[in-house]
């Protein structure tokens, strides 16, 4: 009594492919192959811009990133009013041991900057003043804290927004600079 | 016990009342045991209650600040405003899926309560149906997304809300767009149970359409609002973004547009009946990825504030099941729902079944370019976005086709043929399409061709619908305009209505679209821009201390360029929200009908200037004065509906006798 009609089944096959596609993208992201919030930086292979930035230190003398070629760096956005910044503090003090990190004060005064490093220390080779935030938009910066992996050769490597957490570091960061090295 | 603990209880026992209503009444329609069906409604009501006070606890604990709560200290924070610690309770995804099981829960409940001359039968097969969508929701509150854990060490404050949702749009945005995604699932209820059973007659629409119209109303309005916050509070100045969010709760929209006019015909005609089940099935199933795909982290949006992967697979198990097992359903059953084709395409139902068709051509569209980015990525590994320029190039000029059929529809008559009023409306519209066509052209230069269509569709549709009200109400020597305004369907005066409202909807895109100024400039207290015959002084910049954020904001002064009469004053905002450290853009906005002044405040410090975005966008509230005009359309047509007596008994026998004769048929 119950006429098979071929036609009627059309939505479910439709359903069932979509079901599978987006199993499949559920399973890599959950595989950690696939992170929807990750955007790749644009800037990962190029040339790290090199934005003049006052010093800290000194408002007359200009950071150069330029400076520091031939050795690898570590180039850290970071601001004393960012509490996760406050968190990887003993990170960067660990690292500074390894290679030369510089720091970017992000929209930061340099009070509050200085202040900052009195308290949580100073892993940085040097720091330069980014107040209106425009190497932040150069750098195309996410947010703070962020951290960028800069070759002998002056080419970003390896970009991290967000805190460097232990895992971070052991699992993407350390590999990266042993595989410069 | 605490009051969470009893809310958690709560939330547990409404699990069980949804298992038994989802099972009992189910087996005693079978059995045709009135006793066992009754439990259904029953069940359904306790349901409802426990989910209320699981609720209400809930919201009682956020407004306590209660940090003891995982949900509580991860989503609040004391220095937050009570409205928003109370919206803060469906700002996260363990609240907001609470709220989502609520409204269900009431939707059952109110279902359980009316419909007293409904087939009981059907109602109960229906309120199982309920049942087992509720017990799929509730297992994964409570299995995955309890929102009732504890912490063992309470923090001192909390970790705040995302100050993005911190805001009155907010705090109403997703409950309206909740009570339009759920409400699709009585329509899908009654598709399964009419699977079930079989019978799917003109009684079962007619049931059904109040509850379609219902959804369709409150899912107009939620994305309305949706879209009124997005103007502004993201500071960017558009209010449609065709971000994957926005397409999640358009789709369902279209397909319920779609149900809603093809339920018509199922009432008044008896026809598409398995068509019609079909599009009930894909309305609610579409809600369903509307409100979980954001969770399941598949997708990159704006609007991602609660997603995890790891529950990306409960959920996908429930949209499997609630979407699969339906279509094994309708691919078995579905042929028997088929009737014999009798229309002609140049009638009434010809003009719906038009409807029908690019509704869900636009669904697919939009459907594709929702997921095709995703399956592009799941094939070559690239991540892309189509963006505004796929969605102008296919979605636009379908509408523009169903807008142009819109005219048709109502001047046509059932079966075949025209009513005597088509001649007069599709002249008077084609004339005014074509006066508005000529206006646009003298008025604005190198008028885009997708734009002249726009100008002329508004023409066509405000003209036919004016002749469609004429010819309807005009008063006759027989009877007076009070008379025919007597005798005028409660349903037809709100088709008019939602239909003059799209008029005012494309008015508003069209007048934006067409006619907006914007300027970018970098600005010092002092500086003068001018815009669309303004001119805007930058007063100052000063920084402000608000409850729990601080504020850069600028004042600036409108003054009109020409006589210099003042207009308005506008102070636009960046805020930085100290205990979540997130920047946000408050848009200064003057909204008038003639058009909205709109500023907004960059970066910047008083050597260098500020970057300031300036707009005027002319007509643009219409937009959401057309969408509010829909909504108000689809609730007098569903108000209006004829109180439903009891069914009398020929009615009853009638569709047991069509069945029966369609059974001998086969």
């Amino acid at each position: 009594m119950s006429r098979f009609r071929p036609s009627f089944f059309i939505p479910l096959i439709a359903f069932l492919g979509l079901a599978i596609i987006g199993g499949m993208a559920l399973q890599s992201t959950l595989s950690g192959n696939r992170n929807p919030s990750q955007l790749p930086s644009v800037l990962i292979g190029k040339a790290a811009p090199d934005v003049a930035l006052p010093l800290l230190q000194d408002r007359q003398a200009e950071l150069a990133l330029g400076n520091f070629q031939g050795q690898p760096l570590l180039v850290n956005f970071f601001a004393s009013w960012c509490a996760p910044c406050r968190a990887e503090a003993p990170a960067l003090e660990q690292l500074s041991e390894q290679i030369t990190i510089i720091g970017i004060a992000y929209k930061d005064r340099r009070s509050d900057t200085t202040e900052f490093l009195q308290q949580y220390g100073n892993p940085f080779t040097a720091i330069g003043m980014d107040i209106d935030g425009r190497a932040g938009i150069v750098w195309g910066v996410y947010g703070v804290p962020e951290t960028y992996l800069i070759d002998t050769a002056g080419r970003i490597q390896w970009r991290h927004a967000g805190p460097l957490t232990r895992d971070v570091i052991t699992t993407q960061l350390l590999p990266q600079m042993a595989e410069m090295q | 016990m605490g009051l969470t603990e009893f809310g958690h209880f709560a939330l547990i026992s409404a699990f069980v009342l949804s298992l038994i209503q989802s099972a009992v009444p189910l087996y005693g329609a079978a059995r045709q045991d009135m006793q066992l069906m009754l439990i259904g409604p029953a069940a359904a009501l306790s349901a409802a209650i426990a989910s209320l006070i699981a609720f209400g606890a809930l919201v009682t604990a956020f407004i306590r600040s209660d940090f003891s709560v995982a949900l509580v200290a991860n989503h609040s924070h004391s220095a937050k405003p009570l409205i928003y610690k109370i919206s803060g309770t469906w700002g996260n995804h363990e609240g907001s899926l609470l709220l989502w099981i609520l409204i269900l829960m009431i939707y059952g409940a109110v279902l359980a309560l009316s419909g007293r001359g409904m087939p009981t039968r059907l109602k109960a097969r229906i309120l199982a149906v309920q049942g087992m969508i509720s017990s799929g929701f509730l297992a994964f509150s409570l299995f995955t997304s309890n929102p009732f854990a504890r912490l063992a060490d309470a923090p001192m404050d909390g970790k705040g809300l995302n100050p993005i949702l911190q805001d009155p749009g907010l705090a109403i945005h997703p409950p309206m767009l909740y009570l339009g995604y759920v409400g699709l699932s009585i329509a899908f209820a009654f598709a399964v149970a009419g699977l079930i059973s079989g019978d799917v007659d003109r009684l079962w629409a007619k049931w059904m359409r109040p509850w379609i119209m219902a959804a369709w109303c409150a899912l107009t309005l939620g994305i309305a609002l949706g879209s009124w916050w997005a103007y502004y509070e993201l500071g960017w100045g558009g209010w449609w973004f065709w971000d994957p969010v926005e397409n999640a709760s358009l789709m369902p929209w279209l397909a319920a547009t779609a149900l809603l006019h093809s339920a018509i015909v199922v009432e008044k005609r008896g026809q598409l009946k398995s068509w019609t089940v079909l599009l009930a099935i894909l309305a609610f199933s579409l809600s369903l990825v509307g409100t979980f795909i954001v969770r399941s982290g598949l997708l990159t949006s704006v609007h991602s504030f609660a997603s995890d992967p790891a529950r990306g697979v409960f959920i996908l198990g429930i949209l499997l099941v609630a979407v699969g097992v339906p279509l094994i359903f309708y691919a078995w059953r579905g042929p028997r729902l088929m009737t014999i084709a009798d229309f002609n395409l140049k009638s009434r139902e010809g003009a719906l079944i038009a409807n029908n068709m690019l509704l869900v051509v636009a669904t697919a569209i939009v459907l594709l370019g929702t997921f095709y980015p995703l399956g592009l990525e799941m094939i070559t590994g690239a991540r892309i976005t189509v963006g505004p320029p796929y969605f102008d190039a296919t979605f636009n000029p379908v509408m523009g086709v169903l807008t142009v059929i819109m005219v048709f529809g109502p001047v046509m008559a059932w079966r075949r043929g025209a009513t005597p009023r088509i001649k007069t409306t599709i002249l008077a519209a084609a004339v005014a399409a074509a006066i508005s066509g000529i206006v646009g052209i003298a008025l604005v230069n190198d008028m885009a061709i997708g734009a002249l269509a726009a100008v002329m569709l508004i023409g066509w549709l405000a003209a036919g619908i004016g002749a469609d009200i004429w010819a309807q109400l005009r008063p006759s020597p027989q009877f007076s305009l009070g008379a025919r305004w007597q005798r005028l369907p409660r349903d037809v005066l709100g088709m008019w209505i939602a239909h003059f409202g799209i008029v005012v909807f494309l008015l508003g895109a069209t007048g934006d679209g067409l006619f907006r100024s914007e300027q970018v400039v970098r600005a010092k207290p002092g500086d003068v821009i001018e815009i669309a015959g303004r001119e805007v002084t930058l007063l100052r910049v000063f920084e402000r201390q608000g409850p729990n954020f601080q504020a850069l904001t600028a004042e600036l002064e409108y003054r009109d360029a020409a006589s210099g009469r003042f207009i308005a004053r506008l102070m636009p905002e960046k805020r930085v929200y100290t205990a979540e450290r997130q920047t946000t853009t408050e848009a200064a906005i003057r909204p008038r009908p003639g058009g909205d002044d709109y500023a907004v405040l960059g970066d910047g410090d008083d050597r260098i200037g500020y970057s300031l975005r300036l707009y005027y966008k002319p007509l643009i509230s219409w937009i959401w004065g057309g969408t509010a005009l829909m909504a108000l359309g689809g609730l007098v047509a569903m108000t209006g509906r004829r109180r439903q007596s009891a069914p009398n008994n020929s009615e009853v026998k009638t569709t047991a006798d069509v069945k029966a004769m369609a059974r001998g048929r086969a």
